[in-house]
């Protein structure tokens, strides 16, 4: 207790604060207002969101220098700050776009769920202690699970929700082991001070390369990379989807935070190793999601295995393990995080009035809702990684890292891969623009909060694609306090 | 390595003498199957119905909220043993209103369960 409360320590947590205020504010108004005035509780959750988000841009940013805070649980820098804030405006905007449909956005349930699980991802990626991880990784993955099987009646739903549970108790009690024995070994749960005592010897290649393994298989099941990718599909399909939205972008980015974090902080000496087991795994995870989502007639199942492939790209960046490509993972993250949000709200938008998530269904979509349309013809492209979108700046990005840091092989196969991937997104795009239907003049109405969550989204895409240097600017601040 | 051998020694060491007990028992001992010794608690209350039965939804909701109130306490007690410290270093006022935030943060919970029927058996 030598150091006392000053006000850093208050700024460092800033947004975990606000965010404790505002679930508490949805929760009481949960109880007050009657069952058709819930539905506001969108407006006030992506409201005070939007608050936080402001707040803390103008009086939490971190310094130029990252300071340990709370006795070194947490790490107040641009890498965790960035990430936050991109939490923060991701879950606004799942919160705009759920709140119309009755059975998810008039319950009170939902936001709080959303609003305590984006607690745990902001500490997740500022901790700088292994118990503070494994507590935030935790705060972040129990609301997550109840989230996934919200539908009760919903046999999909519960499926989704017991398979996220079940992959995720088991994966992160493989990690925990792996934290136990870099405690055992290290006598330190500091990440920080785990890469002296790597260096200084204390751990043998064999159980530090085991113990990097098990801690790399919880990160893998939070970022949906394979082997440990088989619950995001069905997950994926069964789950609100909003939350599979917010799954897919939010939780898979915080997932990549702290990979980022903890193998450039821990494992410096290593990096080498990680770096080649790291590579393997995005060939394989870029490869058999692109393959897989060919095949997919639910489009929910296909923006799963998509989501997959993406993880795959964004880990050549990690593979890298230079400046430039830890830069393009967090640009990447960005990106996709605007791009999958926009991606999902259509879908949900269509499921909304069809209550269907085939492909097959959006046969005529565009000319039954051409904004809609237009909409997801950005977003689609954008995930293909087609210019003038924020895809095409994020693909570039990683792969040119792969290139300078000598692997030109990965960026040869993430290339090949991204082709591939164009083809089934431009398969939906056909069922939207070129296919008819005879209910080619029934219209698909979209809600005003959808309308400008979407509109946000959409101009996002564009806005990130043509002027990226502000962004790309941030991005470089992040990734640069990790070396 | 070799400084786990003294582990890996009375891991054998108990695992062996724990089977050969029960081997010797299994062996020697003599065999007397009457129905009490059936029971799963064989001196304990007897037990009613099938063990798989499906149970109330209810008792759910009690383990949840003993969980909120045991979790309060538990949080209490080393608060309160630290307390002192705080005061030494004239933190006390903060301590105090950290630990009412923390209060205030479970009453919402507690009132949410109340409003919303948990606490009602019927």
């Amino acid at each position: 207790m030598s150091e006392s409360i000053d006000l850093t320590m208050t700024l460092a947590l800033l947004p975990e604060i606000l965010l404790l205020v505002l679930a508490g504010l949805v929760l009481t108004f949960d109880l007050i207002w009657s069952e058709d005035r819930k539905r506001s509780l969108g407006w006030l959750t992506a409201g005070g969101l939007a608050v936080t988000l402001v707040v803390s841009m103008i009086f939490a940013r971190p310094g130029e220098q990252a300071i340990f805070v709370w006795g070194g649980m947490l790490r107040y820098d641009w890498l965790g700050f960035t990430f936050q804030m991109l939490f923060l405006f991701g879950a606004a905007l799942t919160a705009l776009l759920a709140m119309d449909v009755k059975e998810l956005g008039s319950r009170g349930e939902f936001y709080i769920l959303m609003l305590v699980s984006t607690i745990g991802m902001s500490l997740m990626v500022s901790s700088a202690d292994l118990i503070m991880l494994y507590l935030a990784i935790e705060t972040t993955s129990i609301p997550m699970y109840v989230l996934a099987g919200f539908f009760k009646q919903d046999n999909k739903s519960t499926e989704a929700g017991f398979k996220y549970l079940l992959f995720g108790a088991m994966t992160s009690a493989i990690m925990l082991y792996g934290f136990s024995l870099l405690f055992g070994y290290a006598g330190t749960t500091d990440i920080y001070n785990l890469a002296f005592a790597i260096q200084a010897g204390a751990i043998e290649t064999i159980p530090l390369m085991g113990s990097l393994f098990l801690v790399l298989v919880g990160f893998s099941f939070k970022i949906s990379a394979v082997p440990f990718h088989f619950w995001a599909p069905d997950v994926y399909e069964g789950a609100p989807t909003p939350i599979a939205g917010f799954l897919s972008t939010a939780s898979k980015a915080a997932g990549f935070g702290v990979l980022i974090r903890f193998f450039m902080a821990a494992f410096p000496t290593i990096s080498t190793e990680w770096s080649n087991i790291i590579a393997i795994v995005a060939v394989a995870t870029m490869t058999l999601g692109n393959f897989l989502a060919i095949t997919q007639s639910n489009i929910k199942r296909m923006l799963a295995y998509s989501s997959i492939a993406h993880a795959g790209y964004i880990l050549v960046g990690v593979a890298t393990a230079t400046p430039l490509g830890m830069t393009s993972v967090v640009f990447y993250l960005i990106i996709y995080l605007v791009t999958n949000l926009a991606a999902f709200g259509i879908v949900f938008t269509f499921w909304r009035t069809e209550r269907s998530d085939e492909i097959k269904s959006y046969d005529g979509f565009s000319r039954r809702a051409p904004g809609l349309g237009l909409a997801m013809m950005v977003a689609f492209l954008s995930l293909a990684g087609m210019p003038p979108f924020g895809g095409f700046i994020a693909k570039v990005l990683v792969f040119a890292a792969a290139v300078n840091a000598d692997m030109v092989w990965l960026a040869v196969i993430g290339v090949l891969n991204s082709i591939i991937g164009l083809y089934y997104y431009l398969i939906v795009l056909k069922h939207v623009y070129l296919y008819r239907t005879d209910a080619d003049e029934k219209p698909v109405p979209v809600a005003v909060p959808a309308r400008i969550a979407l509109i946000i989204l959409t101009f996002g895409i564009v806005l990130l694609g043509v002027a990226f240097a502000p962004w790309f600017h941030w991005s470089t601040t992040a990734a640069s306090i990790l070396f | 390595m070799l400084d786990y051998l003294p582990i890996a020694v009375l891991i054998i060491l108990a695992t062996g003498l724990a089977s050969l007990v029960v081997i010797l028992g299994h062996l020697f001992g003599p065999k007397r199957y009457i129905e009490t010794k059936m029971m799963p608690y064989e001196s304990g209350v007897n037990p009613y119905g099938p063990g798989t039965r499906r149970m109330t939804v209810r008792y759910y909701m009690v383990a949840v909220l003993f969980i909120l109130f045991d979790i309060e306490v538990i949080f209490f007690l080393p608060w309160a043993v630290v307390l002192r410290d705080f005061i030494d270093h004239s933190l006390g006022l903060f301590a105090l209103i950290e630990m009412f935030v923390f209060i205030v943060i479970l009453l919402v919970g507690y009132a949410y369960a109340w409003k919303k029927g948990a606490l009602e058996w019927e």
